[in-house]
Protein backbone atom coordinates (compact mmCIF):
# COMPACT_ATOMS: atom_id res chain seq x y z
CA UNK A 1 0.00 0.00 0.00
CA UNK A 2 1.64 3.01 -1.13
CA UNK A 3 1.48 5.87 1.37
CA UNK A 4 2.68 8.34 -0.81
CA UNK A 5 -0.10 8.03 -2.91
CA UNK A 6 -2.68 8.34 -0.21
CA UNK A 7 -1.41 11.70 0.53
CA UNK A 8 -1.33 12.78 -3.48
CA UNK A 9 -4.84 11.81 -3.71
CA UNK A 10 -5.69 14.13 -0.84
CA UNK A 11 -4.04 17.03 -1.79
CA UNK A 12 -4.92 16.98 -5.26
CA UNK A 13 -7.45 14.80 -6.41
CA UNK A 14 -11.26 14.64 -5.59
CA UNK A 15 -14.17 17.13 -4.81
CA UNK A 16 -11.90 19.66 -2.83
CA UNK A 17 -11.35 22.82 -1.47
CA UNK A 18 -14.48 24.50 -1.84
CA UNK A 19 -14.31 28.11 0.14
CA UNK A 20 -18.20 28.52 0.95
CA UNK A 21 -18.91 30.26 4.12
CA UNK A 22 -15.14 29.99 5.76
CA UNK A 23 -15.92 25.99 5.59
CA UNK A 24 -13.12 23.80 3.89
CA UNK A 25 -14.18 20.56 2.27
CA UNK A 26 -11.83 17.49 1.74
CA UNK A 27 -12.94 14.16 0.33
CA UNK A 28 -10.29 11.50 0.50
CA UNK A 29 -10.29 7.78 -0.85
CA UNK A 30 -8.38 5.19 -0.17
CA UNK A 31 -8.59 2.19 -2.27
CA UNK A 32 -7.74 -1.23 0.06
CA UNK A 33 -6.60 -4.46 -1.59
CA UNK A 34 -10.53 -5.63 -0.82
CA UNK A 35 -13.68 -5.20 0.54
CA UNK A 36 -13.04 -7.27 3.67
CA UNK A 37 -9.97 -4.44 4.20
CA UNK A 38 -11.99 -2.26 3.15
CA UNK A 39 -14.56 -2.39 6.37
CA UNK A 40 -12.02 -3.55 9.09
CA UNK A 41 -10.28 -0.33 8.35
CA UNK A 42 -13.89 1.64 8.72
CA UNK A 43 -14.43 -0.48 11.76
CA UNK A 44 -11.53 0.17 13.39
CA UNK A 45 -11.32 4.23 12.43
CA UNK A 46 -14.65 5.29 12.80
CA UNK A 47 -15.51 5.03 16.56
CA UNK A 48 -13.31 7.70 17.92
CA UNK A 49 -14.65 11.37 17.90
CA UNK A 50 -12.35 14.38 16.81
CA UNK A 51 -10.68 15.26 20.16
CA UNK A 52 -11.17 18.59 19.01
CA UNK A 53 -14.65 20.60 20.15
CA UNK A 54 -15.81 22.48 17.56
CA UNK A 55 -14.61 23.26 13.80
CA UNK A 56 -14.06 19.97 12.46
CA UNK A 57 -16.40 17.21 11.46
CA UNK A 58 -15.07 13.87 9.75
CA UNK A 59 -17.35 10.94 8.23
CA UNK A 60 -16.24 7.58 7.44
CA UNK A 61 -17.59 5.48 4.79
CA UNK A 62 -16.55 2.34 2.74
CA UNK A 63 -18.03 1.34 -0.64
CA UNK A 64 -16.93 -1.44 -2.02
CA UNK A 65 -12.72 -2.06 -1.34
CA UNK A 66 -12.68 2.02 -1.07
CA UNK A 67 -12.44 3.47 2.21
CA UNK A 68 -14.03 7.27 1.83
CA UNK A 69 -13.20 10.34 4.21
CA UNK A 70 -15.09 13.42 4.22
CA UNK A 71 -14.30 16.21 6.18
CA UNK A 72 -15.47 19.58 7.21
CA UNK A 73 -13.57 22.27 8.90
CA UNK A 74 -13.95 26.19 9.80
CA UNK A 75 -9.88 26.41 9.34
CA UNK A 76 -7.47 25.12 7.42
CA UNK A 77 -4.85 24.63 10.43
CA UNK A 78 -7.96 22.28 12.23
CA UNK A 79 -8.42 20.50 8.64
CA UNK A 80 -4.54 19.62 8.45
CA UNK A 81 -4.28 18.59 11.99
CA UNK A 82 -7.03 16.17 11.47
CA UNK A 83 -6.04 14.71 8.25
CA UNK A 84 -2.53 14.54 9.74
CA UNK A 85 -3.83 12.35 12.64
CA UNK A 86 -6.35 10.12 10.23
CA UNK A 87 -3.33 9.21 8.03
CA UNK A 88 -1.16 8.80 11.12
CA UNK A 89 -3.41 6.09 12.43
CA UNK A 90 -4.62 4.85 8.80
CA UNK A 91 -1.18 3.48 8.44
CA UNK A 92 -1.27 1.93 11.55
CA UNK A 93 -4.26 0.19 10.90
CA UNK A 94 -2.35 -0.83 7.04
CA UNK A 95 0.48 -1.87 8.89
CA UNK A 96 -1.35 -4.12 11.72
CA UNK A 97 -3.28 -5.76 8.56
CA UNK A 98 -0.60 -6.27 6.72
CA UNK A 99 1.04 -8.15 9.76
CA UNK A 100 -1.34 -9.72 11.55
CA UNK A 101 -3.96 -10.38 8.43
CA UNK A 102 -4.97 -14.00 7.09
CA UNK A 103 -2.62 -14.17 4.82
CA UNK A 104 0.60 -13.98 7.54
CA UNK A 105 1.09 -16.93 9.32
CA UNK A 106 1.56 -17.03 12.96
CA UNK B 1 -10.54 -22.66 28.80
CA UNK B 2 -10.40 -19.26 28.41
CA UNK B 3 -7.58 -17.05 27.00
CA UNK B 4 -7.96 -13.30 26.54
CA UNK B 5 -5.34 -10.14 25.51
CA UNK B 6 -5.00 -6.86 26.47
CA UNK B 7 -3.88 -3.72 25.28
CA UNK B 8 -2.57 -1.07 27.19
CA UNK B 9 -1.01 2.60 26.04
CA UNK B 10 -3.18 5.40 28.29
CA UNK B 11 0.12 7.14 29.19
CA UNK B 12 3.71 6.52 28.50
CA UNK B 13 3.67 2.82 28.92
CA UNK B 14 2.88 0.59 25.75
CA UNK B 15 1.97 -2.99 26.95
CA UNK B 16 0.13 -6.47 25.55
CA UNK B 17 -0.21 -8.96 27.83
CA UNK B 18 -2.03 -12.60 27.66
CA UNK B 19 -4.15 -13.86 30.85
CA UNK B 20 -5.39 -17.65 30.94
CA UNK B 21 -7.34 -18.72 33.57
CA UNK B 22 -6.03 -16.71 35.90
CA UNK B 23 -2.19 -17.13 34.56
CA UNK B 24 -0.03 -14.57 32.92
CA UNK B 25 1.60 -16.16 29.58
CA UNK B 26 3.12 -13.04 28.65
CA UNK B 27 3.40 -9.15 29.20
CA UNK B 28 6.10 -7.16 27.29
CA UNK B 29 5.96 -3.65 27.59
CA UNK B 30 7.61 -0.35 26.30
CA UNK B 31 8.50 2.83 28.36
CA UNK B 32 8.17 6.37 26.33
CA UNK B 33 10.92 8.05 28.47
CA UNK B 34 12.04 11.61 27.92
CA UNK B 35 14.80 13.84 28.46
CA UNK B 36 15.31 15.40 32.63
CA UNK B 37 13.02 17.77 32.87
CA UNK B 38 10.37 16.90 30.36
CA UNK B 39 7.25 15.37 30.79
CA UNK B 40 4.93 13.17 27.92
CA UNK B 41 3.05 15.21 25.38
CA UNK B 42 0.43 13.53 24.02
CA UNK B 43 1.18 13.76 20.12
CA UNK B 44 4.68 12.06 20.55
CA UNK B 45 3.78 9.50 23.31
CA UNK B 46 1.10 8.86 20.82
CA UNK B 47 3.49 8.49 18.34
CA UNK B 48 5.94 6.38 20.32
CA UNK B 49 3.13 3.82 21.02
CA UNK B 50 2.93 3.78 17.02
CA UNK B 51 6.16 3.20 16.77
CA UNK B 52 6.56 -0.15 18.32
CA UNK B 53 3.01 -1.85 19.32
CA UNK B 54 3.04 -4.46 16.48
CA UNK B 55 6.46 -5.40 17.95
CA UNK B 56 5.10 -5.64 21.84
CA UNK B 57 2.06 -7.60 20.58
CA UNK B 58 4.18 -10.42 18.51
CA UNK B 59 6.41 -10.60 21.62
CA UNK B 60 3.53 -11.35 23.99
CA UNK B 61 2.33 -14.19 21.47
CA UNK B 62 5.43 -15.29 20.81
CA UNK B 63 6.35 -15.88 24.97
CA UNK B 64 3.02 -17.06 25.45
CA UNK B 65 3.50 -19.22 22.44
CA UNK B 66 0.42 -18.95 21.06
CA UNK B 67 -2.04 -18.26 17.83
CA UNK B 68 -4.67 -15.35 16.92
CA UNK B 69 -6.54 -18.52 16.74
CA UNK B 70 -6.23 -19.46 20.58
CA UNK B 71 -7.52 -15.76 21.65
CA UNK B 72 -10.80 -15.80 22.92
CA UNK B 73 -11.42 -12.01 23.38
CA UNK B 74 -9.51 -8.77 22.64
CA UNK B 75 -9.54 -6.48 25.52
CA UNK B 76 -8.24 -2.57 25.11
CA UNK B 77 -7.95 0.78 27.85
CA UNK B 78 -11.82 2.57 26.75
CA UNK B 79 -10.05 5.44 29.38
CA UNK B 80 -9.71 7.28 31.48
CA UNK B 81 -5.85 8.66 30.09
CA UNK B 82 -4.49 10.76 27.25
CA UNK B 83 -6.49 10.90 23.90
CA UNK B 84 -3.81 10.63 21.34
CA UNK B 85 -2.26 7.27 22.89
CA UNK B 86 -5.37 5.59 23.59
CA UNK B 87 -6.60 5.90 20.29
CA UNK B 88 -3.38 4.68 18.57
CA UNK B 89 -3.92 1.43 21.27
CA UNK B 90 -7.37 1.02 20.72
CA UNK B 91 -7.23 0.92 16.68
CA UNK B 92 -4.91 -1.69 17.06
CA UNK B 93 -6.96 -3.53 19.19
CA UNK B 94 -10.16 -3.13 17.06
CA UNK B 95 -8.14 -4.62 14.05
CA UNK B 96 -6.88 -7.65 15.24
CA UNK B 97 -10.46 -8.51 16.61
CA UNK B 98 -11.66 -8.00 13.35
CA UNK B 99 -8.77 -10.14 11.46
CA UNK B 100 -8.84 -12.45 14.01
CA UNK B 101 -12.84 -12.67 14.37
CA UNK B 102 -12.53 -12.39 17.98
CA UNK B 103 -15.16 -10.38 20.70
CA UNK B 104 -13.84 -6.95 22.31
CA UNK B 105 -13.83 -5.39 25.72
CA UNK B 106 -13.69 -1.72 26.44
CA UNK B 107 -11.95 -2.33 29.88
CA UNK B 108 -11.29 1.08 32.17
CA UNK B 109 -8.04 1.54 32.81
CA UNK B 110 -8.44 1.84 37.01
CA UNK B 111 -10.49 -1.23 36.98
CA UNK B 112 -7.82 -3.18 35.61
CA UNK B 113 -5.17 -2.19 38.03
CA UNK B 114 -7.82 -3.03 41.23
CA UNK B 115 -8.65 -6.75 39.20
CA UNK B 116 -4.74 -7.38 38.57
CA UNK B 117 -3.96 -6.53 42.05
CA UNK B 118 -6.62 -9.03 43.83
CA UNK B 119 -5.39 -11.86 41.25
CA UNK B 120 -1.75 -11.65 42.36
CA UNK B 121 -2.59 -10.55 46.24
CA UNK B 122 -5.34 -12.90 46.57
CA UNK B 123 -6.20 -10.53 48.46
CA UNK B 124 -10.33 -10.77 49.40
CA UNK B 125 -12.17 -7.87 49.57
CA UNK B 126 -9.54 -4.37 50.39
CA UNK B 127 -9.53 -1.18 50.71
CA UNK B 128 -7.77 -0.38 47.68
CA UNK B 129 -5.67 2.87 47.24
CA UNK B 130 -4.87 3.50 43.65
CA UNK B 131 -1.72 5.42 43.16
CA UNK B 132 -0.61 6.65 39.94
CA UNK B 133 0.66 9.63 37.57
CA UNK B 134 -2.90 9.96 36.39
CA UNK B 135 -5.30 8.75 39.45
CA UNK B 136 -5.51 8.77 42.95
CA UNK B 137 -8.19 7.14 44.57
CA UNK B 138 -9.44 5.26 47.39
CA UNK B 139 -11.58 2.44 46.41
CA UNK B 140 -13.91 -0.13 47.85
CA UNK B 141 -16.28 -2.90 46.53
CA UNK B 142 -19.77 -2.57 47.21
CA UNK B 143 -23.06 -3.68 45.76
CA UNK B 144 -21.55 -3.96 41.79
CA UNK B 145 -19.21 -0.93 41.80
CA UNK B 146 -16.30 -0.11 42.50
CA UNK B 147 -16.75 2.99 44.89
CA UNK B 148 -14.61 5.98 45.02
CA UNK B 149 -14.54 6.55 48.72
CA UNK B 150 -11.80 9.34 48.64
CA UNK B 151 -9.55 11.00 45.61
CA UNK B 152 -7.34 13.95 44.84
CA UNK B 153 -9.46 17.01 44.31
CA UNK B 154 -6.48 18.39 41.71
CA UNK B 155 -3.84 16.18 41.02
CA UNK B 156 -2.37 12.99 40.85
CA UNK B 157 0.22 11.79 43.51
CA UNK B 158 2.23 10.61 40.66
CA UNK B 159 2.06 13.89 39.01
CA UNK B 160 3.31 15.90 41.85
CA UNK B 161 6.51 13.47 41.91
CA UNK B 162 6.95 13.73 38.69
CA UNK B 163 6.43 17.49 38.00
CA UNK B 164 8.57 17.70 41.02
CA UNK B 165 11.28 15.93 39.26
CA UNK B 166 11.31 17.94 36.16
CA UNK B 167 11.41 21.18 37.90
CA UNK B 168 15.36 22.75 39.11
CA UNK B 169 16.28 18.95 40.52
CA UNK B 170 16.23 18.01 37.06
CA UNK B 171 15.70 13.95 38.43
CA UNK B 172 16.19 11.66 35.47
CA UNK B 173 13.06 9.78 33.92
CA UNK B 174 14.80 6.81 33.52
CA UNK B 175 13.46 4.10 34.51
CA UNK B 176 10.92 6.78 35.58
CA UNK B 177 10.90 10.21 37.80
CA UNK B 178 8.90 8.14 40.83
CA UNK B 179 11.98 5.89 41.14
CA UNK B 180 14.41 7.91 41.14
CA UNK B 181 13.37 10.13 44.26
CA UNK B 182 12.46 7.19 45.96
CA UNK B 183 16.64 6.20 45.50
CA UNK B 184 17.61 9.82 46.45
CA UNK B 185 14.99 9.92 49.45
CA UNK B 186 16.99 7.30 51.18
CA UNK B 187 20.26 9.45 50.77
CA UNK B 188 18.00 12.28 52.39
CA UNK B 189 18.62 13.25 55.91
CA UNK B 190 16.86 17.22 56.83
CA UNK B 191 13.15 16.90 57.13
CA UNK B 192 11.86 20.48 55.09
CA UNK B 193 8.35 20.97 56.39
CA UNK B 194 5.98 20.85 53.62
CA UNK B 195 2.37 21.91 53.28
CA UNK B 196 -0.25 19.21 54.41
CA UNK B 197 -3.50 18.89 53.04
CA UNK B 198 -5.72 16.12 53.53
CA UNK B 199 -9.65 17.42 53.01
CA UNK B 200 -12.16 15.09 54.96
CA UNK B 201 -12.09 11.47 52.33
CA UNK B 202 -10.13 13.34 50.14
CA UNK B 203 -6.39 15.29 49.39
CA UNK B 204 -4.71 17.83 47.36
CA UNK B 205 -1.44 17.94 45.66
CA UNK B 206 -0.87 21.09 43.55
CA UNK B 207 -0.52 23.69 46.48
CA UNK B 208 2.55 21.11 47.92
CA UNK B 209 3.80 21.19 44.12
CA UNK B 210 3.83 25.03 43.80
CA UNK B 211 5.58 25.31 47.09
CA UNK B 212 8.14 22.57 46.38
CA UNK B 213 8.92 23.79 43.32
CA UNK B 214 9.50 27.41 44.90
CA UNK B 215 11.80 26.15 48.22
CA UNK B 216 13.68 23.68 45.69
CA UNK B 217 14.68 27.05 43.83
CA UNK B 218 15.46 29.05 46.68
CA UNK B 219 17.04 26.67 49.35
CA UNK B 220 19.15 24.55 47.03
CA UNK B 221 20.49 27.94 45.21
CA UNK B 222 21.53 28.90 48.94
CA UNK B 223 22.50 25.22 49.62
CA UNK B 224 20.31 25.17 53.00
CA UNK B 225 19.61 21.64 51.71
CA UNK B 226 19.96 19.27 49.49
CA UNK B 227 18.07 17.41 46.37
CA UNK B 228 17.82 14.19 48.20
CA UNK B 229 16.50 16.24 51.76
CA UNK B 230 13.65 17.70 49.25
CA UNK B 231 12.97 13.92 47.99
CA UNK B 232 12.66 12.42 51.31
CA UNK B 233 10.28 15.74 52.43
CA UNK B 234 8.41 15.02 50.11
CA UNK B 235 7.97 11.25 50.01
CA UNK B 236 7.52 11.51 53.66
CA UNK B 237 4.41 14.16 53.25
CA UNK B 238 2.21 12.98 50.27
CA UNK B 239 2.65 8.86 51.53
CA UNK B 240 1.61 10.20 55.38
CA UNK B 241 -1.65 11.99 53.39
CA UNK B 242 -2.26 8.72 50.90
CA UNK B 243 -1.79 6.81 54.78
CA UNK B 244 -4.01 8.89 56.60
CA UNK B 245 -7.01 8.76 53.88
CA UNK B 246 -6.91 5.03 53.93
CA UNK B 247 -7.47 4.38 57.06
CA UNK B 248 -10.42 6.88 56.99
CA UNK B 249 -12.04 4.92 54.62
CA UNK B 250 -11.13 1.80 56.20
CA UNK B 251 -12.56 2.75 59.15
CA UNK B 252 -15.99 3.60 57.29
CA UNK B 253 -15.68 0.38 55.59
CA UNK B 254 -14.53 -1.81 59.31
CA UNK B 255 -12.09 -3.66 56.67
CA UNK B 256 -8.49 -5.23 57.30
CA UNK B 257 -6.97 -5.80 54.73
CA UNK B 258 -5.13 -2.79 52.29
CA UNK B 259 -4.16 -3.36 48.20
CA UNK B 260 -2.12 -0.78 46.79
CA UNK B 261 -2.00 -0.63 43.09
CA UNK B 262 -0.53 2.00 40.43
CA UNK B 263 3.00 3.02 39.89
CA UNK B 264 3.63 4.50 43.13
CA UNK B 265 2.63 1.46 44.59
CA UNK B 266 5.97 0.37 43.55
CA UNK B 267 7.31 2.61 46.10
CA UNK B 268 8.83 0.28 49.36
CA UNK B 269 8.31 3.41 51.37
CA UNK B 270 4.37 4.17 50.96
CA UNK B 271 4.15 0.41 51.49
CA UNK B 272 6.59 0.27 54.87
CA UNK B 273 3.89 3.47 55.88
CA UNK B 274 0.72 2.07 55.08
CA UNK B 275 2.16 -1.31 57.06
CA UNK B 276 2.51 0.61 59.71
CA UNK B 277 -0.72 1.79 60.05
CA UNK B 278 -2.53 -1.50 59.34
CA UNK B 279 0.01 -3.40 62.15
CA UNK B 280 -1.56 -0.72 64.25
CA UNK B 281 -5.07 -2.20 63.21
CA UNK B 282 -4.41 -5.43 63.57
CA UNK B 283 -5.15 -5.24 59.40
CA UNK B 284 -2.98 -6.58 55.97
CA UNK B 285 -0.96 -4.60 53.26
CA UNK B 286 -0.75 -6.20 50.07
CA UNK B 287 1.21 -5.15 47.46
CA UNK B 288 2.63 -6.25 43.55
CA UNK B 289 6.05 -5.47 42.38
CA UNK B 290 6.51 -2.97 39.35
CA UNK B 291 5.59 -5.68 36.10
CA UNK B 292 2.15 -5.35 37.81
CA UNK B 293 2.11 -2.09 39.98
CA UNK B 294 3.11 -0.01 36.89
CA UNK B 295 0.84 0.18 33.64
CA UNK B 296 0.73 -3.51 32.01
CA UNK B 297 -1.01 -5.10 29.05
CA UNK B 298 -1.86 -8.27 31.27
CA UNK B 299 -4.13 -6.23 33.93
CA UNK B 300 -6.00 -5.01 30.98
CA UNK B 301 -6.57 -8.87 29.78
CA UNK B 302 -7.45 -10.40 33.52
CA UNK B 303 -9.93 -7.17 33.99
CA UNK B 304 -11.37 -7.99 30.30
CA UNK B 305 -10.94 -11.75 31.02
CA UNK B 306 -13.51 -11.29 34.30
CA UNK B 307 -15.92 -8.94 32.45
CA UNK B 308 -15.50 -11.81 29.32
CA UNK B 309 -16.91 -14.81 31.62
CA UNK B 310 -19.46 -12.36 32.77
CA UNK B 311 -20.43 -11.63 29.77
CA UNK B 312 -19.46 -8.01 28.72
CA UNK B 313 -19.01 -7.09 25.32
CA UNK B 314 -18.45 -3.97 23.73
CA UNK B 315 -19.97 -3.60 20.17
CA UNK B 316 -17.53 -2.08 17.42
CA UNK B 317 -19.68 1.38 17.06
CA UNK B 318 -19.23 1.78 20.78
CA UNK B 319 -15.44 1.44 21.31
CA UNK B 320 -14.56 5.07 21.25
CA UNK B 321 -12.17 5.73 23.88
CA UNK B 322 -12.35 8.62 26.78
CA UNK B 323 -10.20 10.16 28.44
CA UNK B 324 -12.66 10.63 31.77
CA UNK B 325 -14.01 7.29 33.04
CA UNK B 326 -14.71 7.35 36.54
CA UNK B 327 -13.91 3.83 38.32
CA UNK B 328 -17.71 3.81 39.56
CA UNK B 329 -18.97 3.80 36.15
CA UNK B 330 -18.77 0.15 35.62
CA UNK B 331 -20.76 -2.48 36.31
CA UNK B 332 -18.96 -4.74 38.12
CA UNK B 333 -21.12 -7.69 37.10
CA UNK B 334 -18.20 -10.12 37.97
CA UNK B 335 -18.47 -9.73 41.82
CA UNK B 336 -21.58 -10.71 44.47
Amino acid sequence: MELRNIEMAARGGGEDCKKEDKLEFRVLHVPLPSEREASIALGSLAPDREPRKGGITKELSALGNVLSVRWTADEARILRVSVGSFLDNLALVLETMEQFGPSVPL
Amino acid sequence: MTVVIGFEGSANKIGVGIVRDGEVLANPRRTYITPPGQGFLPSETSKHHRGVILTVLREALQQAALKPADIDCVAYTKGPGMGAPLVTVAIVARTVAQLWRKPLLGVNHCIGHIEMGRLITHANNPTVLYVSGGNTQVIAYSEKRYRIFGETIDIAVGNCLDRFARCSVQISNDPSPGYNIEQMAKKGSQYVELPYTVKGMDVSFSGILSYIEEVAHKMLGSGQCTAEDLCFSLQETLFAMLVEITERAMAHCSSQEVLIVGGVGCNLRLQEMMRIMCMERGAKVFATDERFCVDNGAMIAQAGWEMFRAGQLTDLADSWITQRYRTDEVEVTWRD
